[in-house]
């Protein structure tokens, strides 16, 4: 049950699988930035320049994925793009993250009534379902970026909350924590060193969902026009753009919409991967 | 050593939990480098008496010493965290381990309290860990990268690091197969007596008593049916509970034959 189930052996020396692969993704991840640093800064074009001599071009060596009804270049608008998409969802998604974890530690830490009163104002906000609760953002208070991230980051915290609760609570049972105790540990010691690095990885693993989720979420509300607003090439917005050219001018929604199934796959695809090595799958 | 005062005594122990009597009227004293076996079925309270010992339950008593911190009650024990210079080995030794912590850690972990720096307390790790037989390699090792046995050995240099007075064993074998088992009681016994540390065991196991223990106390709902010496405890029972206890298992050939 113990030996053999999750540990592999390269060059002669046991590595956590966890911390193996957490130190792959950020190398990839690094590349990754480099390489769209990289595009940003040798592209010819500018995401919000139109070009009226050139419009509905379909892709060429000149315009990669073509361009748009105002002539604009679809391949650097997808490279800005990622930054609003990406960039504005990871930081929706992280601050849920973090807030959530903290709020569910809180609570298990909390003693039975501080408990209940935290639960269940995570409970209700739950009521809220993540697209509703934008959409009257942004009919409330108007269409914009900012409104967009607030409603968002509102319900995004919750299932942070409460996975975080519930891994505190059993884990504050266990056996080493109570070593850790009788040891003489702080309890913020005992927090940080023992408690965050057991629960970090299923934490990790809804993140990873919850990072595509917003990602859909983003895309999907500025595509309905409540998110980012034009010229702002942000990929559902860029969508609504060629929705008027489906017919005649498919690229300038396929390229978009293959970012936006892309990236989706690729995080969900990477969290199952870390849920895999977790339950110490190989 | 002064082998007139004993290192842990206490008299007419009580716990209760509500109106559940969880222990009444144990009694026992230990002498330095003596062990105690703490014997009886589930629910007798044996798990009760350490945790009650160590202040983690709300427990009186009519004289409760401990001669490492010259402590002295009578009445409540006083809730807190553990008695000073003792340790406690958990039964099961993958949940008592941190899994996201090297054992190396884990073990310094024991010496939190005396802030020692990090090359130093790293010394103390490596030679405990060839104390109870782990190279130097599984100073790096997760608790899933190891055996269930190596995990045990690595608790055991976690109490042991801290060069304690009295250890509390709360089944320690019980998790480990026979032929590790064995190895982890020597290993045990030879440590006591090179130590000179007193253990409180508490075991389902009376092989394990007959071999190792100095006295046995035995528990029965809460309550004690017999505490003796070892010796007379297997040749002369104290109560019929007992008396059927020891001859259940020297019929299961449970008894090395000296005991029997």
């Amino acid at each position: 049950m113990s030996l053999s189930q999750s540990f592999s052996i390269s060059k002669g020396q046991l590595v956590d699988p966890l911390r193996h692969f957490t130190r792959q993704i950020a190398l990839v991840c690094l590349a990754l930035l480099s390489l769209w640093s990289l595009a940003l800064w040798l592209t010819p074009y500018e995401p919000a320049a139109a070009d009226f001599l050139d419009r509905l071009a379909p892709p060429s060596a000149a315009h990669w994925a073509g361009t748009d009804h105002l002539g604009r270049d679809i391949a650097t608008r997808l490279l800005y793009g990622a930054g609003w998409s990406l960039g504005l969802s990871l930081a929706i998604s992280l601050t849920g993250f973090v807030v959530g974890t903290f709020v569910g530690i809180f609570a298990a830490r909390s003693g039975p009534a501080g408990d209940f009163a935290v639960m269940r104002v995570t409970d209700s906000f739950f009521a809220f379902p993540e697209l509703i609760a934008a959409v009257t953002f942004a009919g409330l208070f108007g269409p914009s970026t900012t409104n967009l991230v607030i409603a968002l980051m509102m319900v995004s915290w919750m299932k942070f909350a409460r996975l975080a609760r519930a891994l505190t609570v059993n884990l504050g049972e266990s056996d080493f924590i109570t070593q850790a105790r009788l040891n003489g540990l702080s309890s913020l010691l005992i927090l940080w060193r023992h408690l965050l690095p057991n629960i970090l990885p299923s934490l990790l693993v809804l993140w990873t969902n919850s990072w595509s989720r917003t990602i859909l979420s983003v895309s999907g509300l500025s595509f309905l026009g409540f998110g980012i607003q034009p010229p702002s090439a942000e990929w559902g917005a860029m969508l609504l753009d060629g929705k008027a050219y489906m017919q005649t001018a498919p690229h300038i929604m396929i390229f978009p919409g293959l970012a936006v199934l892309l990236a989706v796959m690729v995080i969900n695809l990477t969290g199952d991967r870390f849920r895999d090595l977790m339950a110490g799958k190989t | 050593m002064q082998q007139n005062k004993p290192l842990i005594s206490i008299s007419n122990l009580q716990v209760s939990a509500g109106d559940k009597q969880l222990l009444s009227g144990v009694c026992f004293d230990l002498y330095e480098g003596e062990m105690l076996c703490i014997v009886g079925e589930s629910g007798a309270g044996k798990s009760t008496l350490i945790k009650a010992l160590q202040g983690m339950m709300p427990a009186r008593c009519d004289s409760f010493t401990y001669a490492p911190s010259n402590f002295e009650v009578c009445g409540a024990i006083p809730s807190g965290l553990g008695l000073p210079q003792a340790r406690w080995v958990m039964q099961d030794p993958l949940s008592a381990l941190n899994p996201r912590q090297s054992l190396g850690r884990s073990i310094a972990e024991s010496l939190h309290k005396e802030r020692l720096p990090k090359d130093h307390l790293r010394k103390r790790v490596l030679s405990v860990l060839s104390d109870v037989e782990l190279s130097e390699e599984f100073y790096d090792r997760l608790p899933s990268q190891v055996s269930l046995g190596q995990a045990q050995r690595a608790c055991l240099a976690r109490a042991l690091i801290a060069k304690p007075k009295l250890i509390f064993f709360d089944e320690p074998l019980s998790a480990l197969d026979a032929l590790v088992q064995k190895k982890i009681a020597h290993r045990m016994e030879h440590l006591r007596r090179a130590t000179n540390t007193t253990y409180i065991a508490v075991t389902h196991d009376l092989g394990f008593a007959a071999a190792y223990a100095d006295k046995v106390l035995l528990l029965r709902d809460g309550t004690v049916s017999a505490y003796q010496s070892r010796s007379a405890f297997f040749a002369n029972p104290q109560s019929d509970y007992a008396i059927d206890l020891v001859a259940a298992a020297q019929s299961l050939g449970a008894l090395p034959k000296a005991a029997a």
